[in-house]
């Protein structure tokens, strides 16, 4: 065993010797997906490869295909491949605490992007702050219906809540309350169901909207739910542009190119973003740091604070926005 | 009149072995030529090569006296040449004139003209003599009447040469003297026929000219007129045959090891008693249809009968096919390739399969290689079964009649004493029937039980101690050895379908 | 017919061609060819991978080879494993998650906040492990029963099955994962029995201290596996007869085969390999998860044992070329990660590789008609 591990040890200083020569400050970053379904994840996919590319590091991408045991396999082939460090979007929060184990049981730097493992002790985790970014798209929302209305009025708000065994659907319902109770006496909630899925919110918000047909503000915690909500809400003309009598006020959160079209069309008012470009530079830098530091296990917790496009500010922070980013690349 | 038809030093061979070598051959216009030989004897091979399926490794063809170079079954189709398969080549799915239009069905403004199609299939179907709508599945009609079909078809593609190789071998005794009279039709109508036959007075009573293969070769051949049956036999295995059927070497004894009393099952069997004694050939004869494979699976317990009972040496039978292996049974099948072999599986396993659970080691029964190897390569030796290694030659790579041989043996294996044999000889060539009667007659002249089922009479005479007549589900006589009679026991089995 | 072939070169070709090694042969080469441009590939860090992903398929794959061998199939293995994997997980986890678990049918009833009802009580994961064969067997049952004794196309009852019982797997904990399984259990999934130092890697910036595990509990679990499905296949009473029911089924009925019986065994050896597999999957990652062998898990099990040369019209089955089989497959992922091709690129080359392999098994048929 003795011959074999010199010989193999020998051969890996060689190989090493290749690889190194390559250039002095780039690194070889594994970048593991889980899958590119919808276009948050595509435009999550370029952020980070294109910022690594640019920066002369060297990106081997693996794609999952929405199997857990497929992206740790994948995750170790990496390792085994010498990669200096892993950014991984894991397939769900149990799974990727698996990975980053395995990433950091072996000397090699790990970042989460997005979706944070179940334990956010381990590992660098980059995650939205879903109560944050839906409390300050709700609070615009809030501000112009008050400002609009007379001052005795009590207003009718829903709230489109996710799957509620989702973090994200529950820091978002926080954050929708945390806006609303800031004048908790002028409204009046009512709370619709989705389950994340597009014809349980059909089915409960046409109810909801038959029981209260004035309805002054809306918030749904994703934004690909507003097709959904305008086929609830035409019919019943509450799809309105600013201005226009019966225009709801409404606030979304993601940020997808959907939403920016609305935005920019003056359906909705306003929508959370995850702030994408920030998650991204933030994910490579910290990892880029910890190879650098020469630091194997970094631990570390990077929130996304997010921010609000809204009807304010979109002249400005537009395209800070990924959606509008890949609505204008169109 | 000119060749229609000749060979001019064809050979073909598959890595260096020829199957075909150097055939030189002419058929006339408006004539039939039997050709006959034993299993290997090249005679499909040459067959594949007039149909464009095989191509010729030298010599060539010709045809209406110009070259003749097919390359798909299409060219020979085109040219007039038509093939009437062992296998019939029909889509049992489908009606019978759109079996006979498949090929490309007549348009009137773009929409299938079934007017006329119908009217001509009626038209062709007249010429046979078929009763049947054109409109009927294929699936429906019978083996027979399928062939007539097939028959239309070449006669819709106005074949002027039609090839029948083995037509008879699914055909009832009626059927096959229709088919007769239709060759007799189609050669009144100026058409040529070659006809390949294993039973040869049939290939002499329909031929103008005879030609003998072996090996290849073509090692006799002129009119029909001038070949006897033994001729014919001398040619085909290269030798004297003496006769067709050893003597039987023992007398049976009159304890029953077989008794069945009394069998019924709704549309099948009606109060069928038989019995079967020790060292005894028992012969059933009847027509297709008849009853007797039916009788022979119930008897082994695949099929179920309502009323009756079996025994075997006196103790009642019950259960499934293995619960009367156990018993003692042995059951040889009409269908060898669907029900008798594993056909890609070396021949050992073959041999080794029914009594496999006597060479399991307790306590996990693993298989005693050792003993099988030795068992199944004494079977071998003991069936003179002709194949190389058996513990790697799979079953199909051997003939029809050595594969017939391992059927047997895997049974013999069991040592069992009642033997059910249906159609134990078909498909088998003239020399390997001889060996198989052997095996049958050593069988019985060690005291066990023969059950023999056979449309061929003349084998039943041959080799039975006894003959049982049955006829629509019901034995209908039973004649002795001393007592038998072609005539008589034909009319036993074809009373009521005459009257 | 022709016998065999003439040239001794050809001779020898056809020798390899047929060889019960064949598909080891063509592994090696493969590495052979390919490792002077994927250095990584005999990095011991990569064999170490390969290997870890090698036991939990071969011993799915070895299941799956029983039913090829009667010419049947079994879809349902996936399911099998998600649904034992989320009842193995629900019995013995340490804690369980409240605030995802609490609405799924089993809170309360088999999970709680303190775990899994067998959690922490002694010889509990050997009960927890009992329950999913149990549970593997009975599906294996249902199975077998339908198509021997009802006569239903295999075909359609295991993707019933793999349907039905997907379903039940998703339902139990409403599609969430069941983490913290104990230590024990993880260990089955990845433990080691023997690793080798290698010796500080310097390869990557950061110096990496490089153990690789080579003899692990997987291993050790997938070769006994094999080795017993090994025996039972090819030299046991059983195996001849579950051959025969593949090569010709009525033959072996007349044969005085059991057929029924042996096609009912074929379907519960199949689901309980799938429960074995289930524990290893679960335990590398570490959690009870209801969407284990989803998507192309199948097509990896099925792929990698016609890859090997048992065939799909049953009746031609060897456990040794399932193994060369796995391999086989396993490299060729490996090797097509290493080669940083995409996810649809990787399925479009494993996708032509079992066509090549189906196309091969007829060239092999019809290479042995010729010599023989």
């Amino acid at each position: 065993m003795r011959s074999l591990t010199s010989t193999v040890t020998a051969s890996l200083i060689a190989l090493g010797g290749i690889v190194a020569g390559t250039s002095a400050n780039a690194a070889t970053i594994c970048f593991a997906f889980q899958d590119l379904e919808t276009e948050f994840w595509v435009a999550g996919h370029k952020a980070i490869t294109t910022t690594l590319a640019d920066q002369g590091h060297t990106v081997l991408e693996r794609n999952a295909n929405e199997d857990a045991n497929k992206q740790l396999e994948q995750i170790k082939d990496c390792i085994a491949q010498g990669v200096d460090g892993i950014i991984v979007i894991p397939q769900d929060g149990e799974s990727a605490v698996t990975i980053v184990k395995e990433a950091q049981s072996a000397d090699v730097p790990i970042a989460v992007f997005n979706r944070p493992p179940t334990d956010t002790s381990k590992g660098i985790v980059v995650v939205a702050d879903n109560k944050t970014i839906a409390e300050q798209a709700v609070d615009y929302i809030v501000e112009e219906a008050l400002a609009k209305a007379p001052a005795d009025k009590t207003l009718n708000a829903i709230i489109i809540v996710g799957d509620l065994g989702d973090p994200n659907a529950v820091g978002r319902k926080d954050g929708f309350y945390a806006a609303i109770d800031k004048h908790k006496d002028r409204f009046n909630v009512v709370e619709v169901a989705s389950k994340w899925d597009a014809a349980t919110a059909l089915a409960n918000l046409e109810a909801a909207v038959t029981a209260n047909p004035e309805v002054d503000l809306l918030f749904t915690s994703s934004d690909f739910l507003f097709p959904t909500i305008r086929s609830v809400f035409e019919p019943r003309g509450l799809w309105k542009k600013p201005g226009e009598d019966g225009h709801v006020m409404m606030a979304g959160l993601d940020g997808d190119k959907t939403a920016c079209q609305l935005i920019k069309d003056g359906y909705v008012d306003a929508t959370g973003v995850q702030d994408l470009y920030f998650e991204a530079d933030a994910s490579l830098k910290a990892i880029l740091a910890a190879i650098d530091g020469g630091e194997a296990q970094p631990n570390e917790v990077v929130q996304d604070p997010g921010f609000a496009l809204t009807q304010a500010n979109l002249g400005t922070d537009e395209m800070k926005m990924w959606g509008c980013v890949l609505l204008a690349g169109k | 009149m000119g060749d229609l038809l000749a060979f001019e030093g064809l050979s073909k061979s598959w890595f260096g072995v020829p199957a075909v070598s150097d055939l030189t051959l002419a058929m006339r216009e408006n004539s039939l030529l039997g050709v006959i030989g034993q299993n290997g004897a090249g005679k499909s091979t040459l067959m594949n090569m007039i149909g464009g399926i095989v191509e010729p490794t030298s010599g060539r063809m010709r045809w209406k006296g110009a070259d003749y170079e097919p390359k798909s079954a299409a060219d020979a189709s085109e040219a007039g040449i038509a093939f009437i398969h062992q296998e019939l080549n029909l889509f049992t799915n489908l009606t019978v004139a759109e079996n006979l239009y498949i090929d490309g069905f007549p348009r009137k403004f773009g929409m299938i003209d079934w007017a006329t199609i119908n009217e001509r299939t009626r038209h062709i179907l007249g010429r046979l003599a078929l009763d049947v709508e054109p409109s009927v599945n294929v699936g429906h009609l019978s083996p027979g009447e399928r062939q007539l079909v097939e028959i239309a078809r070449a006669l819709h593609n106005e074949a002027e040469l039609v090839i029948f190789d083995e037509p008879t071998t699914s055909l009832t005794p009626r059927e096959t003297e229709r088919l007769f009279e239709t060759i007799a039709t189609l050669r009144g109508e100026g058409r040529s026929i070659v006809y390949i036959s294993h039973i040869l007075s049939d290939v002499k009573k329909l031929s103008d000219d005879v030609a003998v293969l072996r090996d290849g070769k073509l090692v006799d051949q002129g009119p029909a007129s001038d070949f006897s049956i033994a001729r014919m036999i001398r040619s085909m295995i290269g030798r004297d045959l003496g006769g067709q059927f050893p003597e039987r070497s023992n007398t049976p004894t009159t304890s029953a090891i077989l008794s069945a009393r009394s069998l019924s099952q709704p549309g099948v069997l009606q109060d069928v008693s038989i019995a079967v004694n020790r060292g005894e050939i028992l012969g059933l004869f009847g027509l297709m249809g008849a009853g007797r494979s039916e009788l022979a699976r119930v008897i082994f317990g695949l099929d179920p009968h309502e009323t009756g009972e079996i025994e075997i040496d006196g103790k009642p039978l019950a259960g499934g096919p293995r619960e009367r292996i156990a018993a003692g049974l042995a059951f040889v099948t009409e269908d060898r390739r669907a029900e008798g072999l594993m056909l890609e599986a070396p021949i050992a396993e073959n041999l080794a399969l029914v009594s496999i659970d006597r060479f399991g080691k307790k306590p996990f029964m693993l298989v005693d290689r050792e003993r099988v190897a030795e068992e199944t390569e004494a079977m071998k030796d003991n069936l003179s079964i002709k194949a190389g290694n058996i513990a790697r030659q799979p079953a199909k790579a051997l003939s029809g009649g050595n594969q017939q041989k391992v059927v047997i043996g895997k049974w013999q294996m069991q040592s069992p004493k009642l033997f059910i044999l249906d159609e134990p000889t078909r498909g088998v060539d003239v020399g390997a029937k001889y060996e198989i009667y052997t095996l049958i007659d050593r069988i019985a002249a060690t005291g066990g039980g023969i059950l023999m089922i056979s449309s061929e009479l003349e084998e039943l005479l041959g080799m039975a101690d006894r003959i049982v007549v049955m006829n629509r589900g019901e034995v209908v006589g039973e004649v002795g050895r001393d007592e038998f009679d072609r005539e008589t026991i034909l009319s036993m089995a074809f009373r009521e379908v005459i009257a | 017919m022709p016998s065999a072939a003439s040239s001794p070169s050809r001779k020898w070709a056809s020798r390899l061609f047929l060889s019960d090694y064949f598909v080891l042969y063509l592994s090696l080469a493969y590495v052979a060819i390919l490792a002077p441009f994927l250095p990584t590939l005999l990095n011991p860090a990569n064999i170490s991978n390969v290997l870890s992903n090698l036991w939990p398929l071969l011993v799915v794959a070895t299941g799956q080879t029983f039913i090829l061998a009667t010419a049947g199939i079994d879809l349902s293995q996936g399911a099998v494993i998600a649904v034992t994997s989320v009842i193995g997980a629900m019995l013995i986890a340490v804690t369980g998650n409240a605030a995802v678990l609490s609405n799924a049918p089993i809170w309360g009833v088999f999970i709680g906040e303190q775990g899994g009802i067998l959690a922490g009580s002694i010889g509990g994961i050997a009960v927890a492990i009992a329950i999913m064969m149990l549970v593997a067997i009975l599906i294996g049952l249902l199975n077998g029963v339908s198509v021997a004794v009802f006569g239903m196309p295999a075909f359609m009852v295991t993707l019933v099955t793999m349907i039905v019982i997907g379903a039940v797997a998703i339902y139990l904990s409403l599609s969430e994962n069941i983490s913290n399984l104990p230590d024990a259990f993880v260990t089955l999934g990845k433990g080691d029995l023997v690793s080798v130092y290698f010796g500080a890697q310097d390869e990557s910036k950061i110096p990496r201290k490089i153990i690789y595990s080579f003899v692990t509990y997987p291993m050790v679990i997938a070769v006994a596996v094999a080795v017993a499905a090994h025996y039972l296949l090819n030299r046991t009473v059983f195996g001849r007869q579950v051959v025969a029911v593949g090569s010709n089924k009525r033959n072996a009925e007349v044969s005085g085969i059991p057929v029924r019986r042996v096609i009912v065994a074929v379907f519960v050896i199949s689901a309980v390999c799938a429960a074995i597999g289930s524990i290893l999957y679960s335990a590398r990652l570490e959690a009870g998860r209801p969407t284990l062998g989803a998507g192309t898990f199948l097509l990896d099990v099925i792929g990698a044992t016609v890859i090997g040369g048992t065939s799909l019209f049953g009746g031609k089955a060897k456990i040794i070329w399932t193994f060369f089989g796995v391999l086989f497959f396993v490299l060729l992922s490996n090797t097509l990660n290493l080669m940083n091709l995409s996810a649809f690129q990787v399925d479009m080359v494993k996708g032509a590789v079992i066509l090549a392999a189906a196309l091969l098994d007829v060239l092999r048929t019809r290479l042995t008609r010729e010599l023989t």
